[in-house]
C-alpha cells in the first residue's frame, strides 16, 4: 500500500496525523507508545546469572528513563518459579521475593511453582498421561502438586527426570509469557551454562532444539527465547554480582559441585556442567566456542514440520537429513505424538 | 564345600589390556571362599584382587576409574555381559569364567 | 541369579545387552540383529550396487576385521553382487604394523578376499619408523593421518576400484560430532555425519557401514564369533586418547548407554541446519573433502580418534583468533558503595561486542566468526615440511 502523506506525522508511529501535543511530542493520541511497546518476560532463578541479567535489564530501564523526554521502549515482566517446587531441599525464597520487590520496582512480578504448568498449560495432564504410558498411575483426583509428584517419581533415571524437569520449567516459562504477550523471553544463561545445554541436549538427541535452546531464535510456542549472555562467563557475572550490594540479599548462591559422586549416577546435564567447568579451566575458549556454534545454526529449516507434545522440538528428522537412525534404526520414536528426545526420557525405558 | 577352602576361576584379557597384565591373555586365580566379613568375593573384590596381586603394569588408571571398571572395557562373565549378572556385586561361583575386553583400541 | 532369556527368541540364555534399546539377547540374535541393522543401513542409503568392487580398509582391528566379516555375509545372504577385497597400508611401524598385517593376512585366507598392501616406504619413500626418527613421536599422528588418507586413495586407484569402505563406528561418528561442535566447526559439522564422502582429489567414494554399529557391540560381535582380529595400541600413541571427546562419549554411555546413537542422530539433523553458506563454503574445496571425515589421528589404530593435544591445539587457535578479532565484551561494573563511578571491565573474548541494546533490537545478526582449526590445509603443509626434513637429511 503506497503511503498516505501526512502533513504532521505522529512522532510515535509515523502513520497518522498528529492529534495531540503531549510535551511538545505531537501524537497521533496519547499513550499509544504504551500499547506497541513489546513485553519482555525475564525468568529469574534467583541464581547469579538471571539476578544479574534483571540488574542489567533495569539499569538499561533507568537509563532511558533518565534521559530527556525519556521514555522506555520495553516492558519487563519478571517470573519466578518456585525453586522448592522443583527440589523441595530448596530453601523457601519468601524472604528474598520480598527483598526482589523493593528493590526492583518496575517490572510487573509472577510467582508460580512448577506444578502450576497444568493451569498454564490445559493439555500438559493428557500430554503426561499419554507420555508415561503403564509406568504411571494416573490420578486425576489429586492436586496439580501430587499429580506431577507422582509423574517425577516414576522417571526412573537422572537423567530423564533432569531432562524433563527443564521440558516442564521450558513449557511453563513460555505459556506465562504466552499469556501476557511478551514478545521475548530473555533467558539468563551464562556461556558455560549454554556451553553444557547445547552439550547435554545433542548427547540427549535433542540437537534440532539448539536453535532455541541454546540459539537466539523463535522457540515453538511463537515467542522469542534469547540468551544475551551468551558472551560472558560464569566468572565475570559473579564479580558483577560481587559489586552489586543490591542483589547480595536476593541471589541465592549457587551449591558446589560435590566431588566424590560417581559418574554413572550423574545426569548427563550434570556431567556436562562438570565437563564444561573442568574443560573450561584448561580451554575457556573452546567452552565458549561451544554455545556461538550453536547460535549459528538455523532455525528456518526447521519450519513446515510437526513438533512434538511434550517439548516442541521436531519429530521425526529435520527435513534434509538423510540419516536412518530416526526412522528405521529406533523404530520407538516413529508414528509417536513424541519426538526422539522425549522418547529417550520415557519412564519406561531404563535407560 | 568347607567355608576356608580357596576358589579356583579364569580370568582372562583381550583387546590389548594382556599389556598391563604381564602379557599373559589368561590367568587362573584362586580367592578365599569367604571373606573376612563372611561375604562371598564379588566381582569388586576381584578388580582389588588384579591390581594388587596381578597387574604388573602401574598404569591402574587404564584399567580402574572411580574403584570400577574403566568406560570403554567391557566384562563378561562366563561369556555374558555382566550388566545381566550384577555387575561389580555378582559373587563369583566355582569355574567362573571372566573375561575383560577394552574396546579402546584401534579399529 | 537366575539367567535371563533372550527377548528374541524367548529360549536361549541372554548373553548381551544392546545399549541402544536395552534387549537383552542370546548369542545367536544378537549376530543376527546385528548382521540384519547393519543391512538395513546399507539398503537404506543406497550405499552399493549390484556388480560393485569394493576395498575394505582393513587394518587388522576390531571395526575392519567386523566389516569384512559382516560385508562377507550380508554379500552372501542377499545377493549384493559385491566383489569384495581387502585393502591395508603398511605404515611402516616394526613390532606394530607387521603384527597386524598377519592378521589381516590370515583374514585375507578366513574371508577368501585377495589382499593388497601398500606402504608408506614405496608411496612416500618414508616409513613411520623414519618419520618419527626425524621429528620424534609428538605430532607424528597427524604425519600418519595425512598419508594414510593418501594412501588408501592410491591404493584403490592402483586396483582400478572406485568405493573404499572403512570401520568408522557410532562411537567414533558421536565423537567426531562432539569435537566439531567443541570447535565451533559447522562445514565438517554439516558433513562429518554423512555416511559417505568423497574423497580427497579423487573420485573415489568413502563410507562407513557401520556408522550406527556401537563400539561395544562390534568387540561383542568379535568375541561371540570369534573373529581373529589384533589389539594392540600403537606403540606411537599409547595414551592419545586420554582428556579427549572419546572419554567424554564412554562416560555418557556409562550413563545412558543409548547417548551415542543418540548424538549422531543430533548430529545428522544439525548438519540439516547448518547454513547453506557455511557447509558449502570456499573451504570445502575438493581435496580436503576427506581430510574432514576423518579427525586427525585417522589411523588404524587411532580410528577417527582425538587427542588432549588437539583440545590445547584449538585452545591456542581461539587465542590466537582472539588476538586477531580484538572485539571486547565490556561489562559495566558498578563499584561497590559509591554510585556514580563505573569501573570497567573488560573481557578478552573473540564475539562481538553484544550489549543489552542489541539484543533489544532483536535484529542483532548472528555472530559469524569463523573459528576452527585448518587442518584442512594441513596436507601440503605437512609435505612441504617433510620435504624441508628431507633437505636437512640428506
Amino acid at each position: 500500500m503506497p503511503a498516505k502523506e501526512l502533513s504532521r506525522p505522529c512522532m510515535d508511529c509515523k502513520e497518522a496525523e498528529t492529534v495531540f501535543t503531549v510535551r511538545k511530542r505531537q501524537l497521533c493520541r496519547p499513550g499509544k507508545t504504551q500499547e506497541v511497546r513489546p513485553k519482555i518476560l525475564l525468568p529469574l532463578s534467583l541464581g547469579v546469572s538471571s539476578s544479574v541479567l534483571l540488574s542489567m535489564v533495569e539499569a538499561q530501564i533507568q537509563h532511558q528513563l533518565a534521559k530527556p523526554y525519556g521514555k522506555v521502549f520495553f516492558d519487563l515482566h519478571v517470573l519466578v518459579i518456585d525453586p522448592s517446587s522443583i527440589n523441595p531441599s530448596n530453601a523457601s525464597i519468601d524472604d528474598k521475593y520480598k527483598v526482589l520487590l523493593e528493590t526492583f520496582q518496575s517490572p510487573a512480578y509472577t510467582r508460580l511453582s512448577i506444578h502450576d504448568i497444568f493451569d498454564y498449560v490445559p493439555d500438559m495432564k493428557e500430554i503426561i498421561h499419554e507420555y508415561a504410558g503403564s509406568q504411571f498411575a494416573d490420578d486425576s483426583s489429586l492436586s496439580n502438586k501430587d499429580r506431577l509428584s507422582a509423574f517425577r517419581a516414576s522417571i526412573s533415571t537422572a537423567t530423564s527426570a533432569a531432562d524433563l524437569d527443564y521440558v516442564l520449567l521450558t513449557r511453563l516459562v513460555a505459556a506465562v509469557a504466552q499469556k501476557h504477550g511478551c514478545k521475548s523471553v530473555f533467558w539468563g544463561d551464562s556461556d558455560s551454562r549454554l556451553a553444557a545445554r547445547a552439550l547435554a541436549g545433542v548427547s540427549k538427541g535433542r540437537g534440532a532444539s539448539m536453535t532455541w535452546q541454546v540459539s537466539d531464535g523463535m522457540s515453538p510456542w511463537g515467542v522469542r527465547f534469547e540468551f544475551p549472555l551468551r558472551d560472558l562467563y560464569k566468572t565475570e557475572l559473579l564479580q558483577y554480582a560481587s559489586v552489586c550490594p543490591e542483589l547480595s540479599d536476593i541471589v541465592i548462591p549457587d551449591a558446589p559441585l560435590s566431588d566424590n559422586v560417581l559418574t554413572k549416577n550423574l545426569s548427563i546435564d550434570e556431567l556436562m556442567i562438570r565437563y564444561v567447568q573442568n574443560q573450561g579451566a584448561k580451554y575457556p575458549g573452546i567452552m565458549s566456542n561451544v554455545a556461538r556454534t550453536a547460535n549459528k545454526l538455523e532455525s528456518s529449516c526447521l519450519e513446515g514440520g510437526t513438533s512434538c507434545a511434550l517439548c516442541g522440538g521436531p519429530r521425526g528428522n529435520v527435513k534434509g537429513n538423510t540419516g536412518v537412525t530416526a526412522t528405521t534404526q529406533s523404530g520407538d520414536s516413529e508414528g509417536s505424538q513424541f519426538c526422539y528426545g522425549c522418547m529417550r526420557s520415557r519412564p519406561d525405558l531404563k535407560c | 564345600m568347607p567355608p576356608d577352602s580357596l576358589q579356583p576361576l579364569t580370568k582372562s584379557n583381550s583387546g590389548g589390556l594382556e599389556i598391563l597384565f604381564s602379557n599373559e591373555r589368561k590367568h587362573t586365580i584362586t580367592l578365599p571362599a569367604r571373606l573376612d566379613d563372611a561375604g562371598q568375593p564379588t566381582i569388586a573384590y576381584l578388580l582389588g584382587h588384579l591390581v594388587d596381586n596381578l597387574m604388573k603394569d602401574d598404569r591402574k588408571e587404564l584399567f580402574i576409574m572411580e574403584d570400577n571398571v574403566r568406560p570403554g572395557i567391557l566384562v563378561l562373565i562366563n561369556d555374558a555381559d555382566w550388566e545381566l549378572e550384577g555387575e561389580e556385586n555378582y559373587e563369583l561361583q566355582q569355574g567362573d569364567n571372566i573375561v575383560f575386553v577394552s574396546t579402546l583400541h584401534g579399529g | 541369579m537366575a539367567p535371563t532369556t533372550c527377548f528374541n527368541c524367548k529360549e536361549a540364555r541372554a548373553v548381551i545387552i544392546r545399549p541402544k534399546n536395552r534387549h537383552k539377547l542370546c548369542r545367536a540374535c544378537f549376530i543376527e540383529v546385528f548382521e540384519t541393522e547393519v543391512h538395513e543401513t546399507i539398503t537404506g542409503t543406497n550405499l552399493f550396487f549390484p556388480g560393485e568392487r569394493i576395498a575394505i580398509g582393513a587394518s587388522g582391528g576390531k571395526d575392519s576385521t567386523v566389516l569384512a566379516a559382516v560385508l562377507k555375509t550380508l554379500n552372501e545372504r542377499y545377493n549384493y553382487g559385491l566383489d569384495l577385497c581387502l585393502l591395508s597400508i603398511d605404515e611402516g611401524i616394526r613390532g606394530y604394523r607387521d603384527d597386524s598385517l598377519e592378521t589381516v593376512k590370515r583374514n585375507a585366507k578366513q574371508y577368501d578376499m585377495p589382499l593388497t598392501i601398500v606402504g608408506y616406504g614405496e608411496l612416500y619413500g618414508w616409513t613411520m619408523d623414519q618419520v618419527v626418527e626425524q621429528i620424534g613421536k609428538k605430532g607424528n599422528c597427524t604425519y600418519c593421518g595425512v598419508f594414510r588418507r593418501q594412501a588408501l586413495d592410491r591404493g584403490a586407484a592402483r586396483l582400478d576400484i572406485q568405493h573404499v569402505v572403512t570401520g568408522h563406528n557410532a562411537d567414533d561418528v558421536a565423537e567426531t560430532v562432539m569435537m566439531n561442535l567443541l570447535r565451533g566447526d559447522l562445514p565438517r559439522l554439516s558433513r562429518g555425519t554423512s555416511i559417505v564422502t568423497a574423497s580427497g582429489g579423487s573420485d573415489i567414494k568413502r563410507s562407513k557401514p557401520l556408522k550406527y554399529a556401537y563400539e561395544k557391540e562390534i568387540v561383542l560381535y568379535a568375541h561371540h564369533r570369534q573373529l581373529d582380529y589384533f589389539t594392540t595400541e600403537c606403540i606411537y600413541s599409547p595414551e592419545a586418547f586420554r582428556g579427549s571427546a572419546r572419554t567424554l562419549v564412554k562416560d555418557l554411555e556409562k550413563i545412558r548407554p543409548s547417548s551415542i546413537l543418540d548424538i549422531v542422530k543430533s548430529g545428522e539433523d544439525m548438519a540439516a541446519l547448518v547454513p547453506r553458506d557455511t557447509s558449502q563454503d570456499g573451504k570445502s574445496c575438493k581435496t580436503t573433502a576427506a581430510a574432514e571425515e576423518e579427525n586427525t589421528g585417522g589411523c588404524g589404530s587411532q580410528n577417527g580418534r582425538t587427542s588432549g593435544g588437539e583440545m590445547a591445539a584449538m585452545e591456542k587457535q581461539l587465542t590466537e583468533n582472539e588476538t586477531a578479532e580484538a572485539h571486547e565484551t565490556e561489562i559495566q561494573l558498578p563499584q561497590k558503595g559509591a554510585k556514580n563511578t563505573k569501573n570497567t571491565v573488560k573481557s578478552s573474548k573473540a564475539v562481538k561486542s553484544q550489549t543489552l541494546g542489541h539484543c533489544l533490537n532483536r535484529n542483532r545478526p548472528k555472530t559469524a566468526i569463523e573459528v576452527g582449526i585448518e587442518d584442512e590445509e594441513g596436507s601440503s603443509t605437512l609435505m612441504r615440511q617433510m620435504e624441508r626434513t628431507q633437505l636437512t637429511n640428506s
